[in-house]
């Protein structure tokens, strides 16, 4: 899971005295070994995050929560927070107004329409002013639209920039009783800073009167109002993803459960079951499973008792036909023998027929009983040390006259000294033995080559060949029952297509191997590899499976594929 | 159709198990009750009251000027200058936009101020396309000088303008009128929106009584006025105070800067300060920025370095640590009143009781308008006719004799004053003439080396307990008695008693004078020449003059006032005459009530 660290920078070479270069690295030396151990710090956790959220569907369920949650409560939030904006606003805006026409009736009483005389203005402005009360709640701009000079008369430090010029049009092209507001920013001469504001305008005869409010309160409270919405937003998701947290810990442990005990099934386990408690769903879920596991022990059950009786069967079969066969065998040695006797010549080579058949028949026999050995699993293993260069030798005497008859030569390396193993005769025989008529058979009359070798451990024998050689994948499918190379073969020499099937069940059950080799056009080598003392574990053979100075790449695959 | 019921139904059930369902009943009770709803009912709840502001934190109007047009022929242009030379923002950016050359042009935060009638008549003159003189005519009703002090002096003027077309095609003015200088103009409104009176404190020669020196400050913007207030002070009186007061900074002392938080300033200066004496410095800041409401406490420092005043406490220092003085000098609540008794005795005057208790019991009815020496040892009045200065020895029970007698048949005696050194102050007047006459404590009694005021007939004459300032009464060109406020200068024989100015023209005549404090003068007077005598209360700085008291007071003759005490009247009707006080003087609205027979009340320090 997580990454090998990376190698522990070397200590700073603190002792030794740096020169005026190094200084600096010197110094900035803690600095980057702080910030590898940050990064690998972060890397951990981001990985054992991800590494958490894959393997955990509660953590999945409270980020989701969380996330969806939390873009839910900011969306609400937001409109809240538009809302109770166009409401404050709008509570302003009216109060505004009805202070406007307040201003815009006392200005009329106290300028009169017709008199346009400045001081009149500006101490109207002063009147409008002084009705703001100490806490100042808004500033006053009048403007005299016949006055040439003078722009109008603003109120303390506000600065007649502060009336947006949209408003002044918005006024000027309208008529007397015209009312308008706008939002802008209301600047002040001297350091004070601007800040928004509403202002309403309105305009009687020729006057204009500007109201500024300053909405600092507003701000103030809409702030207060955001900072409470955003706490609650909080405390809410993270309600919400506590309640996730719950809820998917309620579902997540009983499918925690019902994953251990398919785990256990799967292991073999079949008494296994999980404990059912409610009737709720995951109640359901655990009935289901328990049901599905006691299907599955009985259909098991079932096919066990199965292939045990067609083993039986095929050990049953076989044996009874022993018995016919030896008085069937008995009379065609009888007919065989006088086959010269029959006028019909016909006659004759029918009880030669009928000869080699019976042959064949005696030994597919043979394999079947043993092949059935091996499935019932009654074969044992009668071990003794042996030198397996005598062996050999022994099992290629044997085949020495098949061989002469083929046009192959049996080529010997063997080593010097002996090889001892604890082997079953027999069966280390009969295995060579297949191999060796294996490898004439399909030698196409060239060399075949037997090398044997040993090491501490285990012992080696291989057959090499030289004749059509393996198609891919085949290395494996020769070990398979009555597998053929070529099916249109005419099962014509010896070869049950037992054979090797029962050379592999040999070599496992001395807990050796038996691989094959081969490719397209450059013939095939089996190799046997056996450990030295009956029931060791086998870690590796003296002989290459690959002969040398055959194949490239590709074989090497193959016997990645072959070895078990 | 059940089957379709229930699974719904089920779902609920499902979904409203365990802490679901309590987190949705919790949820849901809180939608309930939380409705935000306005309450309709609940406790009371008592609220302090919100400090009142005070005068000069209330707001103000300022003239918003318009930039000169293109199409604006130069008699515009000149009048649009004449409109925005009202506005002081940003250092009269606007005014100068009229200017062919306004980097020529320097006003200043404090310019110097011709102040007209009214807006003034333009005329033009030549008719050059490219170059005419515009002319202004109108009236000056005075002029305020870059320091702040205004003086009044009416007359005609007329100035030109000379007003030029720039190459694009704008008549701008391209030269002021040499007479004015940097000097700007505006009218009476212009002036009183955008100027306000300030009064600025220095030493009176004794080194601890201040004296309020009234100065006129345009108030461009809240922000910096107690910036500019302090740079007032620093750099010293207006030419009217100039010679008779002493400021305890240091020449060459500059402001550094003046910082405001909250309502604690602190005041910078700069090294040169560091030579002053810091308590006589603070002194004078404390009361000169006392008035503003936005300062309630400040700190001094000087370079940067804060310095601890008055000894011993903190460097943040309050205006109540300054108290002491105060132009009124110290203050108690022990006011010693006189008044001459029903049978002519010089009597004290008890203020709880209203009792005349005779002090003298020789020659009654030999002396009016007296006034007792600070030390009580000596009353100095007037004799009935009022030509004769009578002084008595109240130690001794004397008997008044004569100090001098007017020398003009018509002359006369204004009723004599001391001030706190013990000096005593009279004029002898005539009509188209004066003479201030002097004594100093055991000396003989000489005319003072100047008076401002020879040419004129004096009524009253009293010196302001700072002992700096003169409040006289005398009569103008039009005949009228008019308050004027003087100050007194120099020491020694060579005494200037001079620069009178008239405190305020909202009263048509005035009878009689009395300091009330250090900022009022209480007077006897009318608002119109034909309506009664009554008593008003007159501050010296130009604010509004208020009617003192109510009820009928006869025909008031005398007053006298006191800083804390009651003002007391002395009035005259057909039968007797009887000193009047108020039923409650810290009311000014309180009734009168004259029950005491006497007359000329007085108050000693």
């Amino acid at each position: 899971m997580t990454p090998p660290a990376p190698p522990a920078p070397a200590a700073p070479p603190a002792a030794v005295p740096a020169p005026a270069g190094r200084v600096r690295r010197v110094v900035w030396w803690p600095v980057r070994r702080w910030l590898g151990r940050v990064q690998r710090v972060t890397r951990r956790v981001a990985s054992a995050a991800y590494a958490r959220w894959r393997r955990s569907i509660q953590v999945r369920v409270v980020t989701s929560t969380l996330f969806i949650s939390a873009i839910v409560v900011a969306i609400l939030g937001f409109f809240l927070m538009q809302q109770i904006t166009t409401a404050l606003m709008d509570g302003k805006t009216k109060a505004a107004l009805a202070q406007l026409d307040e201003g815009l009736g006392s200005l009329q009483r106290d300028v009169g329409v017709s008199n346009d005389s400045g001081d009149r203005l500006r101490s109207a402005a002063n009147g409008l002013k002084s009705r703001s009360g100490p806490s100042g709640l808004y500033e006053v701009y009048v403007r005299d639209t016949t006055q040439i000079y003078i722009d109008g008369y603003a109120t303390n430090e506000l600065r007649a920039q502060s009336v947006p010029q949209r408003l002044r049009d918005e006024l000027r092209s309208g008529t007397t009783g015209t009312r308008a507001y706008t939002y802008g920013k209301l600047s002040y001469i001297g350091h004070r800073p601007s800040e928004r504001g509403l202002i309403v305008a309105g305009k009687t005869s020729h006057y204009e009167v500007y109201y500024l409010f300053p909405l600092t309160q507003e701000q103030h409270t809409l702030t207060i109002v955001s900072r409470s919405l955003a706490g609650v937003g909080i405390v809410l998701v993270l309600l919400l993803a506590a309640i996730a947290s719950l809820v998917t810990r309620q579902v997540v442990i009983p499918v925690r459960l019902a994953a251990q005990g398919a785990q256990r099934l799967a292991a073999g386990r079949l008494d296994e079951r999980m404990r059912v408690r409610g009737e709720d769903d995951l109640a359901r879920l655990a009935r289901s499973f328990n049901d599905m596991a006691a299907n599955l022990q009985e259909k098991i059950r079932e096919l066990e008792d199965l292939s045990q009786v067609q083993r039986q069967f095929v050990s049953d079969v076989s044996h009874e036909l022993r018995t016919p066969l030896t008085t069937i065998r008995i009379a065609g040695d009888l007919l065989y023998e006088n086959r010269d006797t029959f006028d019909d010549p016909a006659v004759g080579r029918s009880a030669e027929l009928l000869q080699s058949q019976l042959e064949r028949f005696e030994s597919l026999l043979a394999d079947l009983l043993e092949i059935s050995r091996h499935d019932a699993g009654a074969a044992t293993l009668d071990a003794e040390s042996l030198d397996m260069r005598d062996l050999v030798l022994r099992t290629v005497g044997d085949v020495q006259g098949l061989a002469e008859r083929k046009g192959s030569k049996v080529v010997l390396q063997l080593p010097g000294e002996p090889c001892m193993a604890e082997v079953d005769r027999r069966r280390v025989e009969r295995i060579l033995r297949n191999l060796l008529v294996n490898a004439v058979e399909h030698g196409e009359g060239e060399d075949i080559v037997v090398s044997v070798a040993a090491d501490r451990d285990a012992v080696a024998v291989t057959v090499r060949d030289h004749g059509v050689g393996l198609k891919p994948g085949e290395g494996q499918m020769v070990f398979d029952r009555f597998w053929r190379a070529d099916p249109a073969r005419a099962r014509t020499t010896g070869g049950t297509g037992l054979g090797l099937s029962i050379s592999k069940e040999d070599a496992q059950l001395h807990g050796g191997w038996l691989q094959a080799w081969g490719e397209s056009g450059q013939g095939s080598q089996f190799r046997l590899s056996l450990p030295r003392a009956a029931g060791a574990e086998l870690r590796g053979s003296p002989l290459p499976l690959v002969p040398p100075g055959a194949g490239g790449a590709r074989p090497l695959f193959a016997e990645l594929e072959a070895g078990d | 159709m059940r089957r379709c019921l229930e699974g719904p139904v089920r779902w609920w059930e499902g979904a409203l198990k365990g802490p679901t369902a309590m987190i949705a009943a919790a949820a849901l009770t809180l939608g309930a009750s939380g409705c935000a709803a306005m309450p309709g009912g609940g406790r009371v709840t008592s609220v302090k009251a919100q400090e009142r502001s005070e005068q000069v934190d209330e707001s103000y109007v300022r003239l918003i000027p318009v930039a000169p047009q293109n199409d604006w022929s130069a008699k515009e242009v000149v009048s649009g200058f004449l409109a925005a030379s009202a506005s002081f923002d940003d250092d009269h950016k606007v005014a100068k936009e009229y200017l062919a050359n306004p980097t020529g042009w320097h006003p200043g935060p404090r310019p110097s101020v011709a102040v007209f009638a009214d807006r003034p008549d333009l005329q033009i003159i030549g008719k050059s396309d490219t170059q005419v003189i515009v002319r202004l005519t109108g009236t000056q009703l005075g002029t305020i000088t870059s320091d702040g002090q205004y003086t009044a002096f009416q007359k005609a003027v007329s100035v030109d303008y000379q007003v030029t077309r720039n190459p694009q095609h704008q008549w701008r003015i391209s030269a002021l009128p040499d007479a004015l200088g940097q000097t700007m103009l505006l009218n009476k409104s212009d002036v009183e929106q955008v100027f306000r009176t300030f009064n600025l404190y220095y030493f009176s020669p004794d080194k601890h009584t201040l004296v309020p020196n009234g100065v006129f400050l345009p108030l461009v913007s809240r922000e910096d006025l107690p910036q500019r207030l302090v740079q007032a002070v620093i750099s010293g009186p207006t030419a009217w105070l100039r010679g008779a007061v002493w400021s305890a900074f240091p020449r060459g002392t500059k402001l550094n800067g003046l910082s405001l938080d909250k309502d604690v300033a602190t005041v910078d200066l700069s090294k040169e300060a560091a030579t002053g004496n810091i308590n006589q410095m603070s002194a004078q800041l404390a009361w000169s920025l006392g008035p503003l409401s936005e300062v309630k406490q400040w700190r001094l420092r000087i370079e940067g370095r804060g310095v601890v005043t008055p000894d011993g406490k903190n460097d943040v220092q309050t205006f109540a640590d300054w108290q002491t003085n105060s132009p009124d000098g110290p203050t108690n609540d022990d006011h010693r009143a006189y008044t001459i008794g029903a049978a002519g005795h010089l009597s004290t005057l008890n203020l709880n009781n209203y009792i005349p208790m005779p002090v003298v019991t020789n020659a009654p009815g030999r002396m009016v308008r007296p006034a007792v020496s600070p030390d009580q040892h000596e009353a100095v009045g007037l004799s009935p006719d009022q030509k004769q200065l009578l002084v008595a020895d109240l130690t001794s029970n004397g008997v008044p004799h004569v100090l001098r007698t007017a020398k003009d048949p018509e002359g006369r005696f204004t009723p004599p004053c001391w001030d706190r050194q013990g000096t005593l102050w009279t004029v002898e007047t005539s009509p188209g003439k004066s003479m201030l006459w002097k004594r100093e404590r055991g000396k003989p009694l000489k005319p003072v080396w100047h008076w401002g005021l020879d040419g004129r007939e004096i009524y009253a004459l009293q010196v302001a307990r700072d002992g700096v300032r003169v409040a006289v009464i005398a009569k103008i060109e039009d005949g009228r008695k008019q308050v004027q406020l003087g100050r007194i200068a120099g020491s020694g024989d060579r005494i200037d008693a001079g620069s009178f100015v008239p405190v305020s023209s909202e009263l048509a005549e005035t009878d009689d004078l009395s300091w009330r404090d250090y900022n009022t003068l209480a007077v006897l007077g009318r608002k119109t020449l034909d309506t009664q005598v009554l008593p008003y209360l007159m501050p010296v700085d130009g604010s509004a003059v208020t009617s003192l008291g109510v009820g009928s007071l006869g025909e008031p003759q005398s007053i006298a006032a006191v800083p804390g005490g009651p003002v007391l009247i002395g009035t005259k009707s057909s039968s007797q005459r009887l000193v009047c006080h108020q039923s409650a003087f810290r009311d000014r609205d309180s009734e009168w009530v004259c029950s005491v027979a006497g007359s000329d009340p007085t108050y000693a320090y």
